[in-house]
């Protein structure tokens, strides 16, 4: 019991050093070839999205940031030994947890959304960074504590103070999207590391029956895109513009799409965000049911590949940590297209890999440079998909 | 030991099963969202097809009629006309040439234009409205609306457009108006501007901008697929920007112009008792409605290489040397310091010589036994040499601040200029270096380093009809029961300013005064003549004259004034660039300003 658990993987699994040739040949190279694909077809659908060549900038700067990620993903995977995230993991979290603080400290003292900390010529938004320090943090809790299988209500305190503290910072700034993806990401560390399922039906009871409180807490402009996507038609011309516009977008798309720039929604400023938040909607348009199907089975594939780098984990940590970060990746695709299709509000969360913007595309790049080191040191390295 | 590694081998099993209920959750939402999918492109996708075909909602801005700027009696100075203009949709139209090999006959369009139409019309999407030609004439509206059924895709849109009814009048008073640009978003952060707006860029159009514009409204419109518009949504209205109603008085303004014209110079006329600006000119001017119309190059180079400038308003930008009109200045600074008095006499013989340099009066054979008064009348600049010696030039330098000289006036007009009155702090500063004794004579009869603006020059002459006190100057009118406050006050001894107006009545009214030839009928008049070096004279040995033909040698020519001699009402400047003297140029002008005024208003108690 006094043996803490990198010392039980030393002595029972045996910890060895993976040298930089096998580095190399236990690289998965499907996830790497699956992302680039991913960005490609992004940068093809921003290129539309703002309005062809004479905004071609956007599409370099997008470039540009992937391939900053792509070496910062490259590096994350590479480098370091089997355990090092897994020992600094607490140092991430609370550094990350610290800059929150700042944030809302200094936000206090403006008026509306503050997330951003500037250091010198560096825009950091520490939401983003907690999103990865959170899950590694967990994960790290759990690695400690793997055994009891089950795990009861009392091993959830610190878990939950973990979620609940950068939540809450979050909810303030005010970032309903973040805070809520936080919470999901956690949940799903959660439940893989051996919740009981009584407890998980109870979690889920007791957040929809706080829903109600929730709601006085929002924001006014929350509480209307929740009410305006029941009844987008109240409201056309207001806060029900978005979820209208956005489905005549996708919808008029048809099976095969009105062709590469030919979205008469998308090119005629009918669509707000169209680069940023909404532009689903303008892949939708222009390239159809088809292309809409195409990407969503992309993500589907990417999420497969992780959950087998997951099951393939050498510890608990490295299982944990994929999950976590699976979740974050797969949590925001969801959203966002349900969102973009009427099926959810508009919260402000971004499409993975092909949303315009630079913080968000480096949080997912940094997540699968630390799902790839877990997957250069899993033990069945045999064969990779 | 061994139980451990069980352990860890049931979490993991136990793990791979919490794996697939996570992958199936994810695979789950992934088929909610190719289900919606689903519905929404192949089920509905004809429905939302014809809704993004033939609905669309455009939210078109209602721009806010600029308010009118009238003068102080409410007569029109900017108003806002309407101007036609033909617009087409390409795609409609079908051959774009076509259009306009049909239209050209009535339209006469040039061929530079008929290509930037061309232009555009590649430019732009087929079904968005492009423009042909503004400012249609009637008889160009009568024969397009008549047809309008055979011009598939024409139409005719009015915009109002500003107008200056007046062209010429009150030009750099009231400004023109232009595109806005980054400067201006910077000096409005309050506004929201879109691009190509229109803004105040000088003048009374700047000055008051946030009170003139209004407010913008909108329209939100459903349009179909080719712009055209189906039916108006929701409608918010502009507010219109209010009169802007000035202290301006259009029929002086006008006269002043006339009075001045052909002249490069500028004429201020202030009410002395509140600094309400009656009439502000500077010649030669230009036509706002230009710059509606736009100019060509050719126009414009000629606009900004005329060396008379015309581009520049002179009254707050020109600067000029006082010349005699500062001796009033230097009188008072004299009078207060108490180096002069009544009875100081001096002899005029024509030149003083100070370290073998001589400085010379206007009247080369000398004025003879001069007093203040009759220095004054005559302009005697030796008098004024040998007053300065004993004030120095730090005391007239004072004097000069007090009548708000050496400062701008504040008056809200953008690139008001300050003028200048020297010191010796000032060219230690300035020019590092130190103030020679000469300098002091040559600052005492307005010339040298010396600078003042027409408009400052009518708030000096506007504080010795009133007694002391400077007022800001302003085109905001002063409401009755408010009693105008002055910015600030060095109420002048009443026995000190009644020789110096002595003197200035004796300029108009006098047997010797510099004026008299041009005194005002209508009223007594309390005045100053100038004339104000623009290159150093040529002198013979004898210290003769050489006379310059070349006009831009020629001196500038200015007057001050002030009327009527009791309760003045009215205190103007007028500068007449390279004008010759004084005398002869500018006071003519300043007498036929007062005449007008007097004769139109009468006076209060006469």
């Amino acid at each position: 019991m006094s043996l803490n658990s990198d010392e039980k993987n030393i002595r029972f699994l045996g910890e060895s050093r993976v040298g930089w040739r096998d580095r190399f040949s236990r690289f998965p190279t499907s996830l790497l070839v699956l992302l680039t694909i991913l960005s490609l077809g992004g940068f093809v659908v921003l290129y539309s999205a703002v309005g062809g060549g004479e905004n071609l900038d956007y599409v370099w700067r997008q470039g540009a940031r992937f391939g900053v990620g792509l070496v910062l993903m490259l590096v994350i995977a590479m480098s370091g030994s089997e355990k090092v995230y897994r020992r600094y993991a607490y140092l991430f979290y609370g550094i990350s947890l610290a800059l929150l603080i700042v944030v809302f400290l200094t936000g206090t003292i403006g008026m509306g959304a503050r997330r951003w900390l500037v250091i010198g010529f560096l825009n950091l938004q520490p939401s983003e960074l907690m999103k990865v320090t959170l899950v590694l943090a967990l994960a790290r809790y759990f690695h400690d504590r793997s055994i009891s299988m089950r795990l009861g209500v009392a091993d959830l305190i610190i878990p939950l103070l973990m979620i609940l503290l950068p939540t809450a910072l979050i909810v303030k700034q005010p970032d309903l999207g973040t805070s809520i993806l936080l919470s999901g990401v956690g949940m799903a560390v959660i439940v893989a590391a051996g919740l009981e399922w009584k407890i998980f039906i109870a979690v889920i009871c007791l957040v929809g029956a706080s829903l109600p409180l929730g709601w006085n807490l929002m924001h006014d402009y929350q509480r209307r895109r929740i009410l305006t996507l029941f009844s987008p038609e109240k409201d056309p011309l207001g806060a029900g513009y978005h979820i209208i516009q956005s489905k005549i977008a996708v919808g008029s798309g048809g099976i095969f799409g009105k062709g590469f720039m030919a979205g008469s929604q998308s090119q005629l400023n009918f669509l707000p965000e169209r680069h940023t938040d909404f532009i689903f909607s303008v892949l939708a348009e222009e390239w159809g049911f088809v292309g809409g199907l195409l990407l969503l089975s992309l993500y589907c594939m990417i999420v497969l590949r992780a959950l087998i780098i997951a099951s393939m984990a050498s510890d608990r940590f490295g299982l944990l940590t994929v999950v976590g970060l699976t979740a974050l990746f797969s949590f925001q695709v969801l959203v966002n297209m349900g969102m973009v299709i009427g099926l959810l509000p508009v919260v402000g969360i971004p499409l993975p890999m092909i949303s315009y913007g630079g913080s968000s595309m480096l949080t997912l790049m940094i997540a699968m440079g630390l799902m790839i080191h877990v997957s250069i040191h899993s033990k069945q390295h045999g064969r990779t998909i | 030991m061994h139980s451990l590694e069980n352990e860890n081998e049931t979490f993991k099993v136990d793990a791979r099963r919490r794996l697939v209920i996570l992958g199936g959750l994810f695979a789950g939402g992934a088929m909610i969202i190719g289900g919606q999918l689903f519905h929404l492109q192949v089920m509905n996708g004809g429905e939302y097809r014809n809704l993004a075909e033939d609905n669309r909602i455009s939210l078109q801005p209602i721009p806010a009629l600029r308010g009118r700027i009238l003068d102080r009696h409410g007569r029109i100075l900017v108003e806002n006309s309407a101007d036609f203009q033909l617009f087409v949709i390409p795609e409609l139209a079908g051959d774009i040439r076509a259009f306009i090999r049909r239209v050209q006959p009535y339209l006469d369009l040039s061929s530079d234009k008929i290509e930037k139409v061309l232009r555009q019309a590649q430019r732009q999407r087929g079904f968005l409205p492009l423009m042909v030609l503004s400012r249609l004439t009637w008889p160009q509206v009568n024969w397009i609306e008549s047809r309008i059924h055979t011009l598939p895709g024409a139409s005719i849109q009015v915009q109002t457009t500003r107008s200056y009814p007046s062209g010429n009048v009150a030009a750099h008073l009231l400004g023109y108006l232009g595109e806005v640009n980054s400067k201006d978003i910077l000096q409005y952060p309050s506004i929201h501007f879109r691009s190509g707006d229109i803004v105040g860029k000088t003048g009374m159009e700047r000055m008051f901008e946030l009170e003139l514009r209004g407010k913008e409204g909108f329209r939100e419109m459903e349009v179909n697929a080719v712009g055209r518009h189906i039916r108006e949504l929701k409608r918010q209205p502009a507010h219109p920007g209010p009169d802007l109603r000035l202290t301006i008085d259009a029929d002086l303004q006008a006269e002043a112009e006339l009075a001045l014209a052909g002249q490069s110079g500028s004429t201020v006329c202030l009410n002395p008792n509140n600094g309400e600006v009656l009439a502000m000119v500077s010649q030669p001017a230009y036509d706002p409605n230009q710059f509606i119309r736009g100019f060509s190059s050719d126009e414009w180079k000629i606009l900004v290489t005329d060396p008379k400038r015309p581009l520049i308003n002179k009254a707050i930008q020109g600067q000029y040397p006082p010349g005699s009109t500062f001796k009033m200045v230097v009188a008072l600074a004299g009078l207060r310091e108490g180096k002069i008095n009544a009875s100081t006499r001096h002899s005029c013989g024509g030149s003083v010589t100070r370290e073998n340099h001589t400085f010379y009066c206007w009247k080369s054979h000398g004025h003879g036994q001069m007093d203040l008064v009759t220095a004054i009348e005559q302009s005697c600049d030796v008098f004024f040499y040998k007053v300065s010696e004993t004030l120095g030039i730090d005391a007239i330098a004072r004097q000069a601040k007090r009548m708000g000289l050496g400062e701008i006036s504040n008056i809200g007009l953008e690139g008001e200029r300050p003028g200048l009155i020297p010191s010796k702090a000032w060219k230690k500063a300035a020019l590092g270096q130190p103030w020679y004794p000469g300098e002091t004579l040559i600052s005492a009869i307005g010339q040298g380093a010396v600078l003042a603006t027409p408009l400052q020059l009518a708030v000096m002459v506007g504080s010795i009809a009133n007694g002391g006190h400077i007022f800001r100057p302003t085109f905001v009118p002063t409401p009755k029961n408010v009693q105008p406050k002055p910015a600030f006050s060095h109420p002048i001894n009443p026995t000190h300013l009644a020789m110096v107006r002595k003197g200035m009545i004796a300029v108009l009214h006098g047997k010797g005064g510099t004026a008299r030839q041009f005194k005002p009928e209508s009223v007594m008049a309390a005045g100053k003549t100038g004339t104000s070096q623009v290159v150093k004279h040529k002198r013979e040995k004898s210290g003769k004259l050489i006379k310059e033909d070349n006009a831009r040698f020629k001196d500038h020519a200015l007057f001050v004034c002030y009327a009527p001699v009791e309760n003045p009402l009215i205190a103007l400047s007028v500068v007449v660039e390279h004008g010759g003297h004084g005398s002869t140029a500018a006071a003519p002008i300043a007498k036929r300003i007062v005449d007008f005024y007097f004769n139109k208003y009468g006076i209060p108690g006469a």
